[in-house]
């Protein structure tokens, strides 16, 4: 049975492949940065915010964009204010978890449809929640070719950047926004728990092959769709958990890569 | 009121300048002025501020008290960042994910390439430093698979990108053997006597700018002391 005949697949791919696009772009600067878990600590806010739109009968997109851009706001600023980047991000994780599920136990959401949100459920979107992934995937894709030379300098050096002349304060929230808009637009197809991995799995593989940051965000790109696309059909034919499978894939694919470096390496020595 | 335009002949000038990193004090009432083309050496021993300094003189600190002038113009309000060129001090040219030696050099260029094309005097600008640093048979390499004399060499060229007037290097020695010493040396010799550059070089290696050096001063318990023209090696007691 060819999967591409249903339209609920039809949608899946959409979905999973923009999102699995466009991650690992915003997440080549989050790893370069040091910073590999903001993903996921937006993660866990988006579903604070989910669960509060669900309290009070709102749209989770909404809910989860509003929250996740106020945590943004709010992790640059006490970044600034001296507490380590770690520990911010840590309390806005933990409170971000309890709150989610506090609000959606309270406002008696189904137990699937959170576990859906948690990590993911492509098969059930319908084509206007696919436009509005695509457009989050869009404005990711502009924001990162507009500011491109200058998250580079920034991500590569924060401080070389400054004197350079780059405003690595606007810059940082820009980023952050980014990583709002890819949690956001993954998390009803591959999930809050697994979204921050499709920005930083793919960009760790493709680390291990490329030789340059341009190439290797290209790669990256291509990984996250392959992933995506690989994952949705293991998980229809072998009727597995979509999210978990494309992430599973693209963590093979960093096996790959990894063995693939270390056998080129040692051909060379 | 309009700020005055850039003041070529005074390209930094602390004065009087105090700094704490919280409650400790690293800095005390220090002053210091780098002329047009002049070439000036900071040496001091670990810990004594020599970075902090550099940092409060770029902007990148505020101080607790005294003036920070880039090019005549309070540095709060300084916008004209190409005419300074900064190297930091190396704590590891460690990156997480691949960049080429040419993506490192252009990116001294990102607060200015708007666009996507770049001009042709940028790409003349590119090709010139890389050739000053003789980093042309490197330039698609890998960062991490360069020396480590390479990497702070690619840096530098970054820094000069786009050809400053005022370059500020910390510690560009560390982990460089003699021979690509020299070869850092004689590029500083070309962009403080052709170029005109003012080069403010931190270093506690006084070989590496033996013969270049005007004056040199020293950071130690957080004050500084100058010897104007007297040879590197004697004012920095070895
Ligand atoms: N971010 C910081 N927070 C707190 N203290 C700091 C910080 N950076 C430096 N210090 C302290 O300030 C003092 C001066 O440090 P600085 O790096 O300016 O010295 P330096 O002369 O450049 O040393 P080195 O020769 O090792 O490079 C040191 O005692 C250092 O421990
Ligand atoms: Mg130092």
């Amino acid at each position: 049975m060819n999967p591409f005949e249903f339209e609920f697949m039809q949608r899946a791919f959409v979905a999973c492949a923009l999102i699995a696009a466009v991650a690992p772009l915003v997440g080549s600067f989050i790893v370069q940065r040091g910073q590999s878990l903001v993903g996921d600590g937006m993660g866990h806010v988006a579903f604070a915010g989910v669960g509060l739109a669900f309290l009070v009968g709102a749209d989770p997109v909404l809910g989860a964009l509003a929250l996740t851009v106020v945590a943004g706001l709010l992790l640059v600023r006490m970044g600034r204010g001296g507490l380590a980047g770690d520990l911010a991000i840590a309390l806005i994780f933990y409170g971000g978890i309890a709150a989610g599920y506090l609000f959606a136990s309270r406002a008696d959401a189904a137990q699937t449809q959170v576990v859906g949100l948690l990590f993911g459920s492509p098969l059930n979107l319908t084509w206007p929640e696919v436009w509005v992934i695509a457009g989050l995937a869009a404005a990711v894709v502009v924001l990162t070719v507009a500011l491109y030379p200058r998250l580079v300098a920034m991500a590569f050096d924060e401080e070389a950047a400054r004197v350079a002349g780059v405003p690595t304060d606007r810059l940082v929230l820009a980023l952050t926004l980014m990583v709002a808009m890819v949690v956001v637009g993954g998390m009803s197809s591959i999930g809050l728990l697994l979204i921050s991995a499709m920005m930083v799995v793919p960009v760790a593989a493709a680390a291990q092959l490329a030789s340059s940051y341009r190439a290797t965000l290209a790669l990256a790109s291509a990984i996250g769709v392959a992933s995506a696309v690989i994952g949705l059909l293991g998980a229809h034919y072998g009727d597995y958990a979509p999210g978990s499978a494309i992430v599973l894939v693209a963590i093979a694919g960093y096996a790959l890569a990894a063995a693939w470096r270390s056998i080129a390496r040692r051909a060379a020595a | 009121m309009t700020p005055p335009g850039p003041d070529r002949s005074c390209p930094l000038e602390l004065d009087g300048v105090s700094f704490a990193y919280g409650r400790s004090m690293v800095l005390w009432d220090v002053s210091l002025r780098v002329r047009q083309g002049e070439f000036v050496a900071v040496v001091g021993p670990n810990g004594s501020g020599k970075t902090t300094l550099m940092k409060l003189g770029l902007g990148l600190l505020q101080p607790g008290a005294g003036q920070v002038r880039l090019f005549g113009q309070e540095v709060r309000s300084f916008r004209s960042w190409s005419q300074v060129g900064y190297v930091p001090q190396r704590a590891q040219a460690t990156s997480a994910l691949p960049v080429s030696v040419e993506e490192v050099v252009v990116s001294g260029l990102a607060a200015r390439t708007r666009r996507f094309r770049r001009l042709a005097e940028e790409v003349e600008r590119i090709d010139h430093v890389v050739e000053l640093l003789a980093l042309e048979g490197s330039r698609r390499s890998r960062m991490a698979e360069l020396s480590g004399g390479q990497q702070q060499r690619a840096l530098i060229a970054r820094a000069l990108v786009t050809a400053p007037q005022l370059l500020v290097l910390d510690e560009p020695t560390t982990g460089v053997d003699a021979e690509a010493r020299s070869v850092l040396r004689e590029s500083l010799r070309h962009l403080v006597e052709v170029e005109k550059m003012a080069v403010v070089y931190v270093s506690h290696d006084p070989e590496g700018f033996s013969g270049l050096a005007q004056r040199v001063v020293e950071v130690e318990g957080g004050r500084m002391r100058e010897g104007h023209g007297q040879p590197a090696v004697q004012v920095a007691k070895g």
